[in-house]
């Protein structure tokens, strides 16, 4: 219908964590999917734990960065590593369109929820597993953070103003963030293949291969025999563009104009900044992850707050087709949980 | 059997080459790239003066442009007639080219109602905090992000937005700001002042996370605190444990002199790949600085079908075990 949002209709199960999963699923809520994010009360998003968590306190539910990421996420709070959990998931998954996982390789087969007998038992689903290396390959099982792939995916060897090469370390981790924007499109590919064909996908989204991809001329001139040097800040189509340095600011010029090299104070302090949509608020006021681009038609914005951890089990759960005693009981014996083990 | 295929039969022109400014010009051919990537039949017409970077580097010994044949791969001469499904391209030319596409994807520096004013990527990283936050600490210079990785990153959040309007159906015009997506990507700084009432910065005790000497390139050097005990391990070198320099995470990171003192001549006596497997058979997340060049012979891009024989990355999803096919065609 004229006016509904993109993916309205759309439900999606995240079992994505931090950024790679986790904002992936969130940019897919913003353009009007239903997504209800699921956690074990023994394996919260590690996002909740927090340098200002202070014990005595629902320290889970206060997280600034993880509730920035989040926000208006349904919560289902279940134990996965419990067949009845298990169970639960298969149910909500029979009535999902979508599921979102970055776990560790290896984590969804042993919960009993393998990608590949999910592609079968749900044949219209879309399976999207945001990972390191990808499902397959000698190097799958390969530990990482978003800096290392910059490394081994060949940004960091061409990377760097000075003598070494440079990663962006763990305030950006650079592969993490814009897997997400690359991981969304795939999945709203994937279900305009659905319409096409019936059938879901299982997709495999490697993080290293999306950072190498976005190096493909590098690659393909690496190849002919004539690879790059490490150019550090110089682009050879802006041969008028300057780094200056002036005290302790630096600044960008070139040809009609300038710009500053902002920290954050200065970025968050920026009109032009604040009129973008790179961070929003919730309608509680608090900041919010924002959404990478507008539609003229269709107006994109930030419309629920971050549901505390398990908030939404018994909706979540009735809308999967559990009676009030099968709920109940589910609590009782803490398969269902608002707080985390140990919290 | 033809494997999927999501954008099959959807028409797409790519205007990149009609857009004022090189940013824009590299976002919008990136979004129209992957579609191509997609199966979408992707025209791309070029102006009198011809395509825009025909000579921009990396160049080969041809004096073609590698960025021509990544970026154009794919995809079809021809004009801005005829019908299309959507559009991409800047503000003047979706106006001048692309009236009648119902969806059209606008790449712009601030947004639908800003100026556009002169702008480079190396400005637009400065202006988002990204150049800031990247380098080795201060005072040494901020290092950009080698390659387009600005422009490809609006490319790449272009197209999404183009397959959630293909998917919506009907009209829409989705913009795209150059500055909204690069601080989108830099959220930690970008919120950090907002969320916590701190941002971060390159001072020395932040940096934690660089690069260092092995004996045949460079090693990242990515940990947390809890894979202290195992690195240690690897090295196996007792001052790591009773030097109270090196007795925290901020500490290391403050006293970076006295750690690469003891850890220097260990990584520079060893290979990368040594330092590699002894490091992940523990499960300490470093990895080898890789040049594009060794890309080529990588087992994990060989095993998994990445790279063509001439470097041509496939789209970077498997699809139910399988790669999508890009049309033979090359724009030019």
């Amino acid at each position: 219908m004229p006016g509904d949002l993109p993916l309205a209709g759309v439900r999606v199960v995240d079992l994505g964590w931090i950024t790679a999963g986790a904002a992936s699923s969130t940019l897919l809520l913003d353009m009007g999917a239903d997504v209800v994010k699921v956690e074990g009360p023994g394996a919260p998003d590690s996002f909740r734990n927090w340098d200002g968590a202070e014990p005595g306190t629902d320290w889970w539910n206060r997280s600034p960065f993880f509730n920035f990421t989040n926000r208006g996420k349904r919560a289902l709070c279940i134990d996965l590593k419990d067949p009845r959990g298990r169970e639960a998931v298969l149910r909500l998954l029979d009535g999902a369109d979508v599921l979102v996982e970055n776990f560790r390789r290896g984590v969804m087969a042993s919960f009993g929820l393998a990608p590949a007998m999910l592609r079968e038992r749900f044949p219209r689903l879309v399976i999207a597993s945001i990972s390191s290396q990808g499902e397959t390959g000698p190097d799958r099982d390969m530990v990482s953070f978003g800096s290392t792939l910059e490394a081994t995916a060949g940004l960091a060897a061409l990377t760097g103003a000075g003598e070494a090469p440079v990663i962006t370390g763990r305030d950006v981790n650079y592969p993490d963030q814009v897997v997400c924007l690359f991981a969304a499109g795939a999945i709203i590919a994937a279900l305009l293949e659905r319409d096409r064909t019936g059938q879901g996908a299982h997709l495999d989204l490697s993080q290293r291969e999306l950072t190498s991809f976005l190096l493909g001329e590098e690659i393909i001139a690496a190849a002919a025999g004539a690879p790059s040097p490490r150019r550090g800040n110089r682009d050879p189509a802006e041969p008028g563009e300057r780094l200056e340095r002036n005290g302790e600011a630096w600044r960008v010029t070139f040809p009609g104009g300038s710009a500053p090299v902002r920290d954050g104070v200065a970025l968050a302090a920026a009109a032009d900044f604040l009129r973008g949509t790179a961070v929003l608020r919730s309608p509680d006021g608090t900041p919010a992850k924002g959404i990478p681009f507008r539609f003229t038609h269709r107006a994109l914005s930030v419309t629920d707050v971050c549901h505390p951890l398990g908030a939404d089990n018994r909706a979540v759960m009735a809308e999967a087709g559990y009676t009030e005693q099968e709920i109940a009981a589910l609590e009782a014996a803490g398969v269902l949980a608002t707080v985390p083990r140990g919290g | 059997m033809a494997g999927p295929a999501p954008l099959a039969g959807r028409r797409i022109l790519d205007l990149g080459a009609f857009c004022a400014q090189r940013p824009h010009a590299l976002a919008a051919s990136m979004c129209a790239r992957l579609c191509a990537g997609y199966g979408a039949k992707v025209v791309r017409p070029v102006p009198a003066t011809g395509e825009p970077f025909a000579r921009d580097e990396p160049l080969l010994r041809d004096g073609t442009s590698a960025l021509d044949r990544f970026l154009n791969a794919g995809k079809q001469a021809g004009t801005a007639t005829g019908r299309f499904d959507a559009a991409i391209g800047d503000r003047g030319a979706l106006g001048e080219h692309a009236a009648t596409a119902p969806v059209k994807v606008r790449i712009s520096v601030f947004g639908p109602d800003e100026p556009d004013p002169p702008m480079t990527e190396l400005g637009l990283a400065a202006l988002a905090g990204l150049l800031g936050i990247v380098g080795e600490p201060m005072p040494a210079p901020p290092s950009r992000l080698a390659g387009h990785q600005v422009a490809y990153s609006a490319g790449v959040a272009a197209c999404t937005a183009l397959l959630a309007a293909l998917r919506a159906g009907g009209e829409e015009t989705a913009d795209v700001s150059l500055l909204d997506v690069t601080a989108w990507l830099n959220w930690k700084v970008a919120a950090g002042v907002i969320v916590t009432g701190r941002a971060p910065t390159r001072e020395a005790e932040r940096v934690a996370w660089f690069t260092l000497p092995a004996k045949d390139g460079h090693m990242a050097l990515v940990h947390q605190d809890k894979d202290w005990p195992n690195f240690r391990a690897v090295i196996g070198d007792p001052r790591l444990e009773s030097d109270p320099r090196l007795a925290t995470h901020p500490l290391r990171t403050a006293n970076r002199a006295a750690l690469l003192e003891v850890i220097g001549p260990w990584f520079a006596a060893h290979t990368r790949a040594e330092i590699t497997a002894a490091m992940q058979a523990r499960r300490v997340p470093l990895g080898p600085v890789t040049w594009p060049t060794e890309l080529l012979e990588d087992a994990q891009y060989r095993a998994r079908d990445f790279l063509g024989a001439d470097g041509m990355p496939a789209l970077p999803v498997g699809w139910d075990g399988q790669r999508l096919t890009l049309e033979a065609a090359h724009a030019g």
